[in-house]
């Protein structure tokens, strides 16, 4: 029973960082059609900028936090203004141009970090133990800021003026237009809320993993393998497909093992999506 | 005049500038990059090292010229096809002599495709395969657990006594053969073991953790897994309550683990293998020597001093053989004593578990850090085959 109470604790803290991660990407392609290939390299960013703010100059680390969220939000809007805009309709242009930033992400870390890890540790530690069972402090605490964080972006996305606008484009792009809303400006904020949202989980998840150039690949392939469960293009599925990716990786690699574990989670993801092409909760593939 | 004014000049120029009328490139492969740079940047490092020792006495004597050594590196991600790749991408500039690759699917990975380009390469693996006769071309850096589990195992069993071990390791080729050989020593010595893998590119381990900590272990080896690796390994086991020794019978990086898992206070008790005793004074002075020619601080830790003997011993080589083609090349190698200034005499082995006596072999050591304190590491020597 402890064994089963410890992999649902490290199912649902893994799946809240898939989910931030998972809304993001989703967010990028339900709005903007883009795969954005980059999404790696964002989250590595806040990890490196949020290390860079609390080692080399002193902030402490919620401000830290912060700032890697504004950076990273920061260079997504430019990159879509400028870039991005210009060939947001063409997607082998977007799928060369976010790849190419994520090149340019990792290797300028490399470059100006060195290869090896950094020296980077969460401001709280330890664990509260009931029994034989244990929930890491820090867990508790990105579990905690990353629920807030969906829950915001459900009530931007929901509530808001400006969610409406997204949504609205994300429905009929034409239409939309037609009303008066601007993808001009509306797409930059929509690709700065989700780099932001990659930031964001970088600056928390880092210092409790591991900061070091290259923490971005398996983060793109998460992020890919929830969203196409979830259904692209889908927030209410990437959510719940980022907290069904986590509970099936812990429960499968606690019982079967870290091979068998990886193995399961594919062969179940492929299963899916023979029987449901578009995901959990996608209604249609979206149209090229 | 002219004449004379080109004696002159030729005269005035020092010997290391006369070193470069001609040019032999020496590649440095490994993984440069992800969890086990560390021992790819060490590649690169001892290869500088020697390269700029040769360098700074007119270069590498050869066919009667003095030639300048130039080190290309190549990052082969710790991977099987990055390191066929890297062979190929130093068989197109001309390079026949490759220091690496440092893992065992880099090493399954180069050895065809290593012997297609007719190249030498020095890997540092601990494959139950690193040499095998039909690649003459491949050499062995140091020798695997087979050679040195066991010693390990006893002197971390005088300090910290056990009766069970879970060993933790990459499902690939290079954490399962590792692993398998350190299980069969830690059962040799009495100990209990179970074998715990995982798919390489995990970032957490906290599943991991827990199934391990089902079974209720004396002591976690966290093996071969990469130091990157295993410093969350046990950032996230102290985190669990695990209060037991973390052992590490594979690649050393404890510099690396102590850095990721958050300090040696984290870390707390912990025993290793080091493959060259790094407390000995001429060892240690193998990085004020890097410092003294290259100007900065070599990167990859204590396996800098590991491979420099390799990559010494191959300039040697070459030079003997007045050519860098890799045939020639291996002849003079197989024929050369076995003496570094740095790390003493060692030997040729490998005959006994490969069947090909290209394996040096040099003494040893084996960490162990108790209660937070770094005790150092005690030399251990080897007996010739």
């Amino acid at each position: 029973m402890a064994q089963f109470l410890q992999a649902a604790i490290i199912g649902l803290s893994l799946g809240a960082q898939y989910a931030l991660l998972a809304l993001g990407f989703t967010l990028i392609f339900g709005i903007l059609g883009v795969v954005n290939f980059a999404h790696g390299g964002f989250y590595m960013l806040g990890g490196y900028v949020a290390y860079s703010c609390v080692a080399l100059l002193g902030v402490p680390y919620p401000l830290a936090v912060l700032i890697a969220v504004a950076a990273t939000a920061a260079l997504g809007w430019v990159f879509e203004l400028f870039l991005l805009e210009r060939l947001v309709d063409d997607h082998l242009a977007t799928l060369m141009l976010t790849l190419g930033l994520y090149l340019i992400l990792s290797n300028g870390l490399l470059q100006t970090f060195g290869p090896l890890a950094m020296e980077f540790r969460f401001p709280v530690s330890g664990a509260i133990r009931l029994g034989p069972v244990y929930v890491p402090q820090e867990n508790l605490i990105v579990l905690a800021i990353c629920l807030a964080a969906i829950v915001a972006l459900w009530v931007v996305l929901y509530r808001t003026d400006l969610g409406r606008g997204l949504r609205a484009l994300a429905d009929d792009r034409a239409v939309a237009m037609a009303q008066g809303l601007r993808p001009k400006l509306l797409f930059p904020m929509a690709f700065a809320l989700a780099t932001g949202l990659a930031g964001l989980t970088g600056a928390l998840v880092t210092p409790i993993l591991a900061l070091s150039p290259g923490v971005g690949d398996p983060v793109l392939a998460t992020s890919f393998l929830t969203v196409i469960l979830g259904g692209l293009g889908s927030l209410q599925g990437a959510a719940l497909a980022a907290f069904a990716v986590g509970l099936v990786e812990a429960f499968c690699s606690v019982y079967f093992g870290g091979s068998i574990g990886a193995l399961i989670l594919f062969v179940l993801v492929l299963l899916l999506l023979v029987f449901r092409p578009t995901g959990l909760l996608g209604r249609t593939v979206r149209g090229a | 005049m002219k004449l004379a004014l080109f004696v002159a000049g030729a005269l005035a120029l020092p010997a290391a500038a006369l070193a470069q009328s001609c040019e032999v490139k020496i590649g440095a492969m490994g993984p440069m990059s992800g969890g086990a740079a560390q021992w790819g940047l060490a590649m690169l490092s001892a290869t500088e090292l020697a390269a700029a020792e040769v360098n700074a006495q007119g270069g590498l004597k050869m066919g009667g010229k003095s030639c300048k050594v130039t080190v290309v590196p190549y990052d082969s991600k710790y991977t099987a096809d990055g390191a066929a790749a890297g062979s190929n991408a130093f068989a197109a500039q001309d390079i026949h002599v490759i220091i690496g690759p440092v893992g065992s699917p880099e090493a399954t990975g180069i050895k065809p495709v290593a012997a297609r380009n007719e190249q030498i390469a020095w890997n540092a693996a601990y494959a139950k395969n690193a040499l095998e006769t039909k690649y003459p071309l491949m050499f062995h850096i140091a020798p695997g657990p087979a050679a040195w589990a066991d010693t390990v195992i006893k002197r971390a069993m005088k300090v910290f006594p056990m009766k069970s071990v879970a060993i933790i390791a990459p499902n690939d080729q290079g954490g399962t053969d590792i692993a398998t050989v350190d299980a069969a020593a830690y059962k040799a010595n009495g100990v209990q073991t179970t074998e715990e893998y995982y798919q390489r590119g995990t970032t957490n381990f906290a599943p991991i953790v827990t199934r391990v900590l089902a079974t209720n272990p004396d002591v976690v080896d966290t093996a071969s897994s990469p130091p990157g690796d295993a410093g969350v390994i046990v950032k996230q086991l102290r985190l669990a309550g695990f209060k037991g020794p973390i052992g590490r019978l594979g690649g050393p990086g404890t510099d690396e683990i102590i850095r990721v898992s958050g300090g040696i206070d984290v870390l707390q008790n912990f025993y290793w293998f080091e493959t060259v005793p790094t407390d000995d004074p001429k060892v240690k002075a193998i990085d004020d020597q890097y410092r003294k020619l290259l100007g900065k601080d070599p990167v990859g830790g204590t396996s800098v001093w590991a491979d420099l003997p390799a990559a010494r011993l191959t300039l040697k080589a070459i030079a003997a053989a007045g050519t860098d083609e890799a045939q020639k090349v291996a002849a003079a190698l197989r024929a050369l004593p076995v003496d570094d200034p740095n790390l003493g005499k060692g030997y040729w082995g490998g005959k006994k578990q490969f069947g090909i006596a290209q394996e040096l072999q040099f003494p040893f050591g084996v960490g162990i850090i108790k209660d937070g304190k770094n005790l150092g590491v005690e030399r251990q020597e080897v007996t010739p085959e």
